[in-house]
């Protein structure tokens, strides 16, 4: 069991720079908006496949279709909200995250109405796994499709936090987050700030669902699968912090895939679960607070 | 004072008169039947056919005159794969649609969590579930399935790899009502055949990576790997198979294996995938109507829903009365090995109305039952991809 752990970190470690990046779309939305919006579901669906279409129907290479996955889902957030959510924020965070709960149905399933159901795959090809040989620890199998995934989505991450730490519009979207009254006094336009949080996270959302399909499959579900990891994610490093919600991400992925040395693999959905229990338990604003940088 | 009285009987009459014609409705108006198919989630490729097959049916029958004079009126419900919205979905069906028959239910979790309704209800429940708890449950008969169940299922399997050579076998299992039970099967009949079953791994198919679950089953260095999947999970785990560099043998049932599958994962990545199912009767007229139909070979659940409304109807008109006790009570009778040998419902119901016994053979195979439910016999089919197509293997 114990010469399972090296392969099984790997595996953790993969899949959570995987979950990292719809972790960070969920918790941007979340410190500028300040509700949880589930609806990053359905968002990390549509960039799968938007991405699907612009590689296979207009042969775009898999770098390309991933900025169009960002694009598209970005747009979708950006209406989705205009058109549903905006209208209920007066009426609290709880309504707003309700409402964005059915947002993602209605979209899940117009994506299935538009595509059907069937799973469906990129042109890209099947890259047989690398084996390293780590000595007295094993030998372990390292996919080059998630080195690749893992790099593009700590690209994404860079150009992220440079944004937020280093451009005039990234800082205005950090003051909102910190002090929303303080920022409007200072004359920044909340519902700038808003669109633009809607924006970037659900393109961040649609290209890590097109990260996560490369890797599996497209399917209408896609997003579906993997909203409690990101949920959970975003809850462990803490609602609203995006340092938070990377760190989040390699907890829940490294804890589900070592999940396995003591249970089942039937229960491994059930370590999202047990790891809000547990953190919102000890340290209820999360691994590091809620601080949005 | 008498005056208010007779307005007010007058009133209650008034008001109670839709309900009265109701009633005589329900003896005289259209016959009820319902469909419960996975339109959305793991089945969603296989409702839509199965109901475009059954709503056939009916216009067929309807135009021949319907069943005792009165016409079949079908309502469709989406179960989504998913036992708790099948459950409202059925709810719907017995109690505000009134439905005497409901048929397609697909997923073997979802018709374990609605057989209990239809047989509380007096509904007949024709379903296309593999699990062999289905029949076990205490259903005094309401449960009627053409699928073969997963011991009759897994032990072919298992006589087909012990023959192909496979020496050891590791079994991989979406978690179902039916995966443990047919990994037991697997290995009690591989253990007779000299052959080994060396584990499973019962996994959730709601994840997106099974890469430590496959590392569990290759660490075993199996000839074979037995994998009880769904097509989405499939799709994972035939990639992550080929990346890791496995090139034993894959085995797998028909309804996971279907022409989408190699589509998405592509041709290199299935190659050699086995694939069994329980085999239609390919020689029947049916299968050669559902066919044109369909505009496609049929998958099996849609030859089944054709013979599930097929054997309603029936039933139905040889009970005289469109109840689902009536189906429960002519089920069997309909398959009259003495009767004259039909294939479509019309032709069976002319036959009826004339006064003569019907034996009933249909699309999916001779329609037979045993008395708890389950079909007697019924042939199957092993296919392997090549090249990014299906080739029929072998016929038992």
């Amino acid at each position: 069991m114990i010469g399972d752990f090296p392969q099984l970190l790997i595996n953790g470690l993969l899949a959570g720079t995987q979950l990292a990046v719809p972790a960070i779309g969920f918790t941007t939305v979340f410190a500028v908006l300040r509700f949880p919006n589930f609806a990053v579901a359905s968002h990390a669906t549509i960039g799968a496949y938007a991405g699907y279409l612009a590689n296979t129907a207009f042969g775009l290479p898999a770098g390309a279709a991933l900025l169009v996955a960002f694009l598209v889902a970005g747009l979708f957030g950006v209406a989705s909200d205009e058109i549903v959510l905006r209208r209920l924020r007066s009426s609290g965070p709880l309504t707003v995250a309700i409402a964005s709960v059915a947002l993602t149905i209605v979209l899940e399933n117009a994506v299935r109405f538009g595509f059907g159901n069937d799973p469906r795959g990129y042109d890209l090809a099947v890259l047989r796994d690398w084996r390293v040989d780590l000595g007295w620890l094993g030998l372990v199998r390292i996919g080059p499709q998630q080195v690749i995934n893992a790099g593009a989505a700590a690209i994404a991450m860079a150009l992220l936090f440079g944004f937020l730490g280093f451009t005039r519009t990234g800082k205005m979207m950090r003051a909102v987050a910190d002090n929303p009254m303080l920022a409007a006094l200072k004359g920044i336009n909340a519902e700038t700030v808003a669109r633009l949080a809607n924006f970037i996270g659900m393109g961040l959302a649609g290209y890590g669902g097109m990260l996560i399909a490369m890797d599996t499959a497209v399917d209408p579900l896609t997003g579906f699968r993997v909203m409690l990891s990101i949920f959970a994610a975003a809850v462990v490093g803490g609602l609203g912090s995006i340092p938070g919600a990377v760190l989040g991400a390699f907890v829940i992925g490294v804890g589900e895939e070592m999940s396995v040395l003591l249970f089942d693999p039937t229960y491994r959905t059930a370590v999202g679960f047990f790891a809000i229990l547990i953190v919102l338990t000890l340290r209820p604003r999360g691994l590091l607070g809620e601080r949005a940088v | 004072m008498t005056l208010r009285l007779r307005r007010r009987t007058a009133l209650l009459g008034s008001l109670a008169a839709p309900f009265i014609s109701r009633l005589a409705a329900a003896q005289t108006g259209p016959i009820r039947l319902g469909t419960l198919t996975p339109q959305t989630g793991a089945g969603g490729p296989y409702g839509p056919p199965m109901v475009k097959t059954v709503q056939a049916v009916v216009a067929d029958i309807n135009a021949a005159g319907g069943v005792l004079g009165r016409k079949i009126e079908l309502v469709s419900e989406d179960d989504e794969t998913n036992p708790d919205s099948a459950v409202r979905a059925a709810r719907k069906l017995i109690d505000v649609e009134k439905v005497s028959a409901i048929i397609g239910t697909w997923a073997s979790a979802v018709t374990t969590a609605v057989a209990p309704l239809c047989w509380e209800n007096k509904v007949m429940l024709f379903t296309v579930s593999g699990a062999d708890s289905i029949t076990k449950l205490p259903h005094n008969g309401y449960i009627i399935r053409t699928q073969p169940n997963t011991y009759l299922q897994s032990g072919m399997a298992a006589q087909f790899l012990a023959k192909s050579g496979a020496k050891s076998v590791f079994a991989l299992s979406a978690q179902t009502p039916f995966a443990v039970d047919s990994y037991n099967r697997l290995a009690e009949v591989l253990a007779a055949s000299g052959a080994k079953a060396l584990g499973d791994v019962i996994y959730d198919p709601a994840k997106t990576s099974f890469r430590s679950e496959i590392d569990q089953a290759l660490k075993t260095k199996p000839d074979a790997l037995f994998l009880n999947s769904y097509t989405p999970d499939l799709a994972v785990i035939l990639r992550e198979l080929y990346r890791a560099g496995y090139e034993g043998k894959k085995f797998t049932y028909g309804y996971a294996a279907n022409a989408k599958l190699i589509e998405s994962v592509g041709a290199e990545v299935a190659e050699g995938l086995i694939s069994f199912a329980p085999s239609p009767d390919l020689d029947s007229p049916s299968y050669a109507r559902i066919k044109a139909l369909l505009g496609n070979e049929p998958d099996p659940y849609s030859c089944q829903v054709y013979d599930h409304i097929s054997l309603a109807a029936l039933a139905i008109a040889k009970a005289g009365a469109a109840t689902g006790s009536a189906i429960h009570d002519s089920v069997r009778a309909v398959g009259n090995r003495a009767g004259s040998k039909v294939t479509d419902a019309v032709a069976g119901l002319k036959l009826l109305a004339a006064g003569k016994e019907v034996n009933f053979e249909g699309a999916s195979g001779p329609c037979k039952f045993t008395a708890l439910g389950d079909i007697e016999g019924c042939r199957f089919r092993f296919d392997v991809a090549e090249k990014g197509k299906y080739r029929l293997l072998s016929l038992i």
